[in-house]
């Protein structure tokens, strides 16, 4: 038995299942799936094509004790949740991965070799369709910048299959994991950007925006759902024509709402079917919420996130 | 399933509503108003026909529409009028309309009653609340051609007195001797003299027989439900039983495929049904 | 056949774009990838090497349109209302669609076209269905996610399409399938030629006999599509990108405090929100329950009611899903039970 499935029959002995990652026996990739016994835990899986944030059904459960197997960037958003009272600590228990060598954009892969295409990736030469590449230039954006850290919560803890972390890659602000052969992201050409050149760069993606809210769905800390503002009548705040304009603004409140709270997983930009790099706007944000705060999502239970708490002798204007 | 006489809208595009004018609003409960209005072209008031059970999508331009029973007769020529529930924010704003004030109107939708497979039968009418709106209409059609039909029965019930609409109606109901109507509220209330008890326990006391006999009842699912075992147990069968089902909608006719249970849309298909039809559909009701 | 040289492509584009809009498949920068039906415009070389993230449904059914537009208007203290229903003029043309979206083209007329008199049909759609042109590339390769094969005539459906347009070397075999298509390719910059069409691509597939009976034998089991649903994120990535999902939901938008316009858009039954209740109450209160509507709407009663089924096998939803949900799978379960 693996440390994964040994892990998961521990924790089923006091949740009713575990989440985690089974494999897709025709595509070769991980995918969600539920443990419910021992027999069932043997099948569960842990390789850089677990990509998906799990802890986004979480607030769909809190009416159970749920297992969840989750990297140190998921574990961020199970405790964003607990710290915003949204789901019990004690009703969540954490197989905490370590997560070395980062996430495959897998559709990246599939857009370039096929769907279904076989990926083997040991951790450090990925092969797909015979062909060898420096697993850089297909790694998760998110996972660029990733220096690598534990679980900042874990009941227990098992590693991601994989070599030792690159010391070059994830000092955050210092040193990002550059794709292979010196190509410029998309992050980095966004941010040479000029504000003008953005204003257009947002108006031209955001027309393709079909308001089917998948970035919303994806996002663990868009537990609102049903009663999403930007989906009200009554008050009515957004218009439901799909055209740039209001998408742009549909995605600034949502952005704006995530203040403090997203912490980074990209799902948002992932599950968009158009492509639109959400992350550029939300990982400027995080910065600034860090510059301003010193607050980073989901890094410390004990921490208050800064702008869901007032601290009516301190932070009036007036002055207590 | 029964196949259901059907007349519909002639508009060009049936998405796009008549122009209609308020010409009185009733207050008939707390949270309850009905609404008369007129088309605002004189021709398509005059060609307006429909056939009770038939809906109507009620709107404010702005706020948006919503889906009603058409609760007066097709004899009346005057008006029309839907009597509207305050639940959200379409409803709330057609309770601030008066006289006046324009709405949008498109109508009539749906599936009627089948009236004309029930002439000579013995009509059994078990409504509650809201419920009434359609069965208003159907009741006063009946009256219109009251040759037609066997026995006439209408049981209407509120929870409270204040809470029993079409007072109008129902004085000129009680004074009528060609049907026989008994309104009643849930529990004994001072000042009210008349029958106390459910909608379903005064009909199983009144038991009307089942030969040759058609029931229909509408009101909220938990009256449906206890009226329905009621009716069972005073031996009306399936094909005999009717009522309409509720959805949210928002086209009305057919095509934005929202409001359908199984294959069958409460829009089109719907919204009046026989027992024997709804049990034919899947288990989503 | 009729054959048309790589290097006349942009001849036939701009013939095309002279008598109607002229939508072709673009792929835009720093959108992950994603090819999409745009305007095209001189110069624009169509991408027609693989498939199309969004179908060619926007184009029949945009992801919003106004139906009408309505003031209030108020003279000798009496209220009015106008109503100016919306209006379109002109042809569309589509070129580089798959056979799979054609087809899912003439699935959608079942219930769009209906004719007055039977069944409400939607006057908007027939306006832009009646002047519409497309022009499909047949697929000569296919992915591991296609499944149209399971559908009658799989990449040979000609159904939806005018012309039928062949990869061969140096450029296209066309083989016109309507009128329009013979009017199309009948002379410059189409030649002749002796050529034999390719053969086509063979999908997976997907047995699909006696489908519409089996969902609803198993329908109250619910337990068999929590299963199915556990992943699902309800996130609306498959409904969009379908070519045959066409619910929509209708909306009123101020523009001004006289005058606004009602609209419709794309809606999807996945959401909760879709039969929600204004009390509160929903028939369909989880995703297990919306997954089963609309596997029962796409197999069941679309069939039952309009006689097509309402998928073509195109594989969008299993390209995409970000949960990797193969609806293959949920439908062999099905018959599997």
């Amino acid at each position: 038995m693996t440390d994964l499935a040994a892990a998961i029959d521990r924790i089923l002995e006091s949740a009713d299942f575990v989440l985690g990652w089974g494999r897709d026996e025709e595509t070769g990739v991980a995918e969600p799936a539920r443990f419910h016994s021992t027999e069932e835990s043997v099948s569960a899986v842990l390789d850089s094509t677990c990509v998906h944030n799990l802890a986004v059904h979480l607030p769909r459960l809190k009416d159970r004790t749920v297992g969840i197997v989750a990297k140190s960037c998921d574990v961020r958003s199970v405790a964003q949740l607990i710290v915003e009272g949204e789901v019990d600590r004690g009703r969540v228990k954490v197989i905490g991965v370590t997560c070395a060598a980062g996430m495959l954009d897998v559709k990246a892969i599939w857009r370039r070799f096929g769907y279904g295409a076989r990926i083997d990736d040991p951790g450090d030469i990925l092969t797909v369709g015979g062909q060898q590449f420096d697993r850089s230039e297909y790694l998760m954006g998110k996972c660029r910048d990733c220096a690598g850290a534990e679980p900042v919560i874990h009941d227990e803890l098992v590693e991601m299959p994989g070599p030792a972390p690159d010391p070059a890659r994830g000092v955050p602000g210092e040193s990002k994991h550059a794709p292979a052969g010196g190509a410029t992201t998309l992050q980095q050409k966004f941010e040479a950007m000029p504000a003008v050149e953005r204003r257009a760069f947002w108006r031209e993606q955001f027309s393709r925006c079909i308001r089917c809210y998948a970035c919303r769905e994806a996002c663990p800390m868009c537990f609102c759902r049903d009663v999403c503002t930007m989906q009200t009548t009554e008050p009515h705040w957004a218009g439901g024509e799909t055209n740039a304009r209001e998408s742009e603004m549909v995605q600034h409140v949502r952005v704006n709402h995530l203040a403090g709270r997203c912490t980074g997983c990209g799902e948002c930009e992932r599950a968009c079917p158009v492509g639109i790099p959400l992350m550029l706007l939300l990982s400027e944000q995080n910065r600034i919420i860090e510059e301003m705060f010193d607050y980073r999502a989901g890094t410390d239970l004990k921490a208050k996130p800064p702008l869901l708490t007032f601290d009516i002798k301190n932070d009036s204007w007036g002055g207590g | 399933m029964t196949t259901i006489a059907q007349t519909g809208m002639k508009a060009t595009n049936p998405l796009v509503p008549e122009p209609a004018t308020v010409t009185e609003v009733i207050v008939e409960t707390g949270n309850i108003r009905t609404v008369r209005m007129r088309f605002d072209d004189p021709a398509t008031m005059e060609d307006f026909t429909f056939l009770p059970g038939q809906i109507g999508q009620l709107g404010i331009l702005g706020a948006g529409e919503s889906t009603f029973a058409i609760s007066s007769p097709p004899s009346q020529k005057e008006y029309f009028q839907f009597s509207v529930m305050k639940t959200g924010v379409v409803t709330s704003a057609i309770h601030e309309l008066s006289a006046g004030d324009c709405v949008s109107v498109r109508a009539p939708m749906g599936c009627a009653f089948p009236t004309d497979d029930w002439k000579g039968r013995n009509i059994i009418v078990a409504g509650g609340g809201i419920g009434m709106a359609p069965l208003r209409s159907l009741f006063m059609y009946l009256l219109d051609h009251r040759d037609d039909y066997g026995e006439l029965m209408l049981v209407y019930g509120a929870r409270m007195p204040e809470d029993l609409c079409f007072e109008a109606d129902r004085l000129a109901w009680e004074q009528r001797d060609d049907m026989k109507f008994i309104s009643t509220i849930d529990n004994v209330c001072s000042g009210w003299d008349g029958c106390v008890g459910l909608v379903p326990s005064i009909l199983e006391e009144e038991a009307p027989p089942p030969d040759n006999a058609v029931a229909i009842t509408c009101g909220p699912p938990i009256m449906i439900k206890f009226t329905l075992q009621s009716l069972d147990r005073m031996g009306f069968r399936e094909e005999q039983i009717y009522t309409t089902l509720e959805r949210r909608m928002k086209c009305g006719i057919g095509l934005c495929g929202r409001c359908n249970v199984g294959a069958k849309y409460v829009c089109t298909d719907g919204p009046v049904f026989s027992l024997a039809d709804l049990r034919e559909l899947p288990d989503e009701l | 056949m009729r054959f048309l040289a790589v290097e006349k492509i942009d001849a036939l584009l701009e013939a095309l774009a002279r008598s109607s809009s002229l939508w072709v498949p673009t792929v835009t920068e720093d959108s992950a990838g994603t090819v999409i039906f745009e305007a095209w415009e001189p110069g624009t070389a169509p991408v027609l090497d693989r498939f199309t993230t969004l179908s060619a449904k926007e184009l029949l059914l945009p992801a919003s349109e106004k139906i009408f537009s309505f003031a209030y208007n108020l003279s000798e203290g009496e209220e009015s209302i106008e109503i100016e229903p919306s209006s379109r003029e002109g042809g569309t043309t589509i070129f580089g669609t798959r056979a799979c979206d054609a087809k899912a083209i003439t699935v959608l007329d079942a219930l769009f076209l209906q004719a007055p008199g039977e069944a409400y049909g939607d006057e908007q759609y027939r306006s832009r269905r009646l002047d519409l042109t497309v022009l499909t590339i047949a697929c000569t390769t296919c992915d591991a996610a296609c499944f149209c094969s399971s559908f009658e005539n799989g990449p040979a459906e000609k159904a939806g399409s005018d012309v039928f347009l062949y990869p061969v070397e140096g450029g296209w075999l066309a083989e016109a399938i309507t009128d329009r298509g013979r009017e199309l390719t009948g002379g410059e910059p189409f030649a002749d030629s002796g050529l034999e069409p390719p053969g086509l691509a063979v999908t997976r597939t997907v047995d699909i006999a006696g489908l519409q009976e089996k969902l609803l034998e198993i329908f109250s089991n619910i337990d068999f599509w929590q299963e199915a649903t556990v992943k699902c994120l309800s996130c609306g990535y498959c409904t969009y990108t379908c070519p045959t999902c066409y619910c929509f939901n209708i909306f009123d938008e101020m523009r001004s405090d006289r005058e606004g316009e009602r609209l419709r858009g794309w809606d999807a039954c996945m959401f909760s929100l879709y039969t929600r209740e204004t009390s509160g109450h929903n028939p369909r209160p989880t995703i297990a329950h919306r997954y089963r509507n609309r596997i029962n709407h796409k197999f069941s009663y679309y069939p039952a009611n309009q006689g097509e089924t309402l998928c073509t096998g195109c594989g969008r939803c299993i390209r995409g899903c970000p949960v990797g949900l193969d609806i293959r799978d949920v439908l062999a379960g099905v018959k599997e039970l």
